[in-house]
């Protein structure tokens, strides 16, 4: 996890009465500096607009994340109490996973003053210290922290990475592991991931697994989506022997990592028979538009499904599609709502459409 | 040729729970004395506009007092708080029991004020002085207006003694805002003509003094003004004019100008309202002319409340 959230320092500040706004606690000492506090106080002690909000402040290539809280009542010097726990990172630092973290915090402490005046009394107050550096050890350790604070309260904080929204799942896409679908406790998932499990092989499409596993269409694919979101699978195309598919530019890292090479004849090769590297980087160069599988196939047969597999899931190699495109104004042909570049078809309709309608072009891409 | 609103900047200054957004909340927002008890603390600075007639605008800064705050405002902030300043309001807690910091800070502040808006004019108010006892209280005022004066040289100041729960509030603060209206001898002479002319005993507009009366009479209007607008929010009515009458007053209170109101003070009962709010009426044209220094009339923004 390196330096993707690291927290460098964490902090407790709040409002006196004569002096005015100040860090009361913070772990490690003297981190945050004279100079530093200054500029950014009027944000972490704040007027009432900003109360009660995560605010991140970034100044002197520093981000500080705090949650103002301000409890109004009159037994009170002032009528109310200002403080703010917050957390100091490096300004480079993504803090997003860390914003839930501020805001729970805040609603503990919060709830720990009205229940038993925890921060207004100023010998409770100073198990914050530890507490502080509790959480900032745990926190950049473990990425969780589980602290009991008195007799009835316990924190529970855990850091969760937030990852980008996963592709949306359709029925012709083929689910495939990236880790090996042994290392997963089954009893932890979803009893629909469960049963969908033993036809996610690769070879099956979203649909073929529905039928199979006789899960509703919908629940499969939220269940892949599911899956997807957590990079346990990827997801390729339908293997047919009349798909074409064309190199990338990464195939070029099968040459230059041996890790990738290693991964790829494992992945590959079956009981006996031995891949060599040759033999693969000459199959996946043999891959240009033009050529569908069907003619790699004499050569290649029982180790091209695997091949392609693997292809995919690495980007080495991707599918083309073909795309029909009507060049001729023809007021009598069939309406050409289809065919804009836009919509792609399988083989077999696309063939009848093409013998009807001679003003069509189908473009590869 | 002036703007058609003349804008001043009156920065209002002194140590933490001095008493500062208390006389703010009293003056300018409506509050009874009471109801300051209830104030949080100000962070940094809390700024209003307040209107008044000769179509001045106060920008009124109000500077909270903790030390972080204060030390901000001589250093990081100084040239934003203190330049173009045209009214310095400093107060002091007469039971203050740091009074050597207490002058430090204030004298900290007139450094400022030198060096950034030396016409600025200094008023200083040594306030909650219903906390000490009676008989001491001109004794002790005197003594803190003999040191300040002192330690304010070169530049020169006025002192006040303050409380909210009496009306020294409000002639501190009328003084000062007497000071600062463009045209305040000619509103005077008016309202005097206005007054002969009706045949009224006092015409009030806003904070006149007058000395042979009840040095009373200004909080006591004020209190009584302030505790009936509240009583017609209550009903979601808003409060328009008022008429008092007994046997030997009648007393007015209306809507004068755009910024004002006016209070007409009968002891004629025998003059009939009728005519007393003609005149009022007539006479309101007049003074709207007054106030508008230059240019067009202003659409009316946030007045005393």
């Amino acid at each position: 996890m390196g330096t993707y959230r690291r927290i460098d320092c964490i902090f407790f500040s709040e409002f006196h009465p004569t002096l005015g706004p100040k860090i009361t606690y913070q772990v490690p000492e003297e981190y945050i500096s004279r100079e530093l506090f200054d500029t950014v106080q009027v944000y972490i002690i704040t007027k009432p607009e900003l109360q009660n909000k995560l605010i991140t402040v970034t100044a002197m290539e520093k981000k500080l994340i705090g949650c103002p809280v301000c409890i109004e009542h009159k037994k009170y010097s002032r009528n109310a109490l200002l403080f703010n726990l917050g957390l100091v990172c490096d300004a480079r630092t993504k803090t997003c996973a860390l914003e839930p973290i501020v805001k729970k915090l805040s609603v503990y402490l919060t709830t720990l003053e009205l229940e038993s005046g925890f921060i207004s009394n100023e010998e409770s107050k100073q198990k914050l210290l530890p507490i502080l550096s509790t959480l900032l050890e745990e926190l950049n350790v473990t990425g969780a922290c589980t602290l009991p604070i008195d007799d009835s309260n316990t924190i529970h904080l855990k850091l969760i990475e937030q990852r980008k929204d996963p592709l949306v799942v359709q029925e012709y896409d083929v689910p495939v592991f990236t880790k090996n679908k042994d290392h997963f406790i089954k009893s932890q998932w979803d009893l629909t991931t469960q049963q969908i499990l033993p036809f996610v092989d690769g070879y099956r499409h979203i649909q073929k697994i529905s039928a199979e596993a006789d899960v509703e269409l919908n629940l499969v694919r939220i269940a892949v989506q599911n899956l997807l979101y957590y990079e346990v699978v990827t997801l390729v195309s339908i293997f047919q022997y009349s798909n074409v598919y064309c190199t990338t530019p990464k195939v070029q890292n099968l040459i230059d990592k041996k890790c990738l090479q290693d991964e790829c004849i494992h992945y590959v090769s079956k009981l006996g028979q031995r891949t060599n590297l040759r033999d693969v980087f000459q199959l996946y160069c043999g891959l240009t538009p033009g050529t569908t599988v069907r003619d790699l196939c004499s050569r290649y047969s029982h180790q091209l499904q695997r091949l392609i597999q693997f292809g995919l899931m690495k980007g080495l190699i991707r599918r083309l599609q073909k795309y029909p495109v009507k060049v001729v104004r023809d007021e009598r042909s069939r309406p050409p709502r289809l065919y804009t570049g836009c919509h792609r078809m399988s083989y077999k309709e696309l063939d009848e459409r093409l013998e009807n309608d001679p003003n069509i072009v189908v473009c590869w891409k | 040729m002036s703007s058609t609103a003349m804008k001043k900047k009156v920065l209002l200054m002194g140590k933490s729970g001095s008493g500062k957004t208390s006389m703010r909340s009293i003056i300018f927002a409506n509050y009874i004395a009471r109801d300051t008890r209830r104030l949080g603390a100000t962070i940094d600075v809390e700024h209003s506009h307040v209107r008044f007639l000769g179509n001045l605008v106060l920008n009124l800064w109000d500077c909270g007092g903790q030390d972080t705050f204060m030390e901000n405002y001589f250093t990081s902030q100084r040239d934003n708080i203190f330049r173009n300043v045209e009214v310095l309001i400093y107060v002091f807690d007469v039971e203050s029991r740091e009074l050597e910091k207490d002058m430090h800070y204030y004298q900290s502040c007139l450094e400022a004020i030198l060096q950034n808006s030396p016409d600025a004019k200094i008023f200083c108010l040594v306030h909650k002085m219903d906390l000490v006892q009676e008989d001491q209280r001109d004794l002790i005022f005197k003594e803190r207006e003999e040191d300040l004066k002192r330690l304010s040289r070169p530049l020169a100041c006025t002192c006040f003694r303050t409380s909210i729960w009496d009306e020294t509030l409000y002639k501190a603060w009328s003084s000062i805002v007497y000071q600062l209206i463009p045209n305040v001898q000619q509103l005077e002479c008016n309202l005097r003509n206005f007054a002969q002319i009706i045949e009224a005993d006092e015409v009030i507009s806003h904070y006149q003094c007058k000395e042979q009366r009840d040095a009373h009479r200004f909080e006591k209007i004020s209190n009584i003004i302030k505790q009936f607008k509240l009583s017609c929010s209550k009903l979601a009515a808003s409060f328009q004019s008022m008429e008092v009458r007994n046997s030997n007053f009648a007393a007015f209170i209306d809507v004068f100008t755009s910024n004002t109101y006016v209070m007409v003070i009968m002891s004629d009962p025998s003059i009939p309202s009728a005519a007393t709010l003609i005149n009022i009426r007539n006479a309101r044209r007049h003074f709207e002319k007054l106030e508008r220094v230059d240019g067009p009339k202003h659409s009316l923004h946030m007045r005393m409340r």
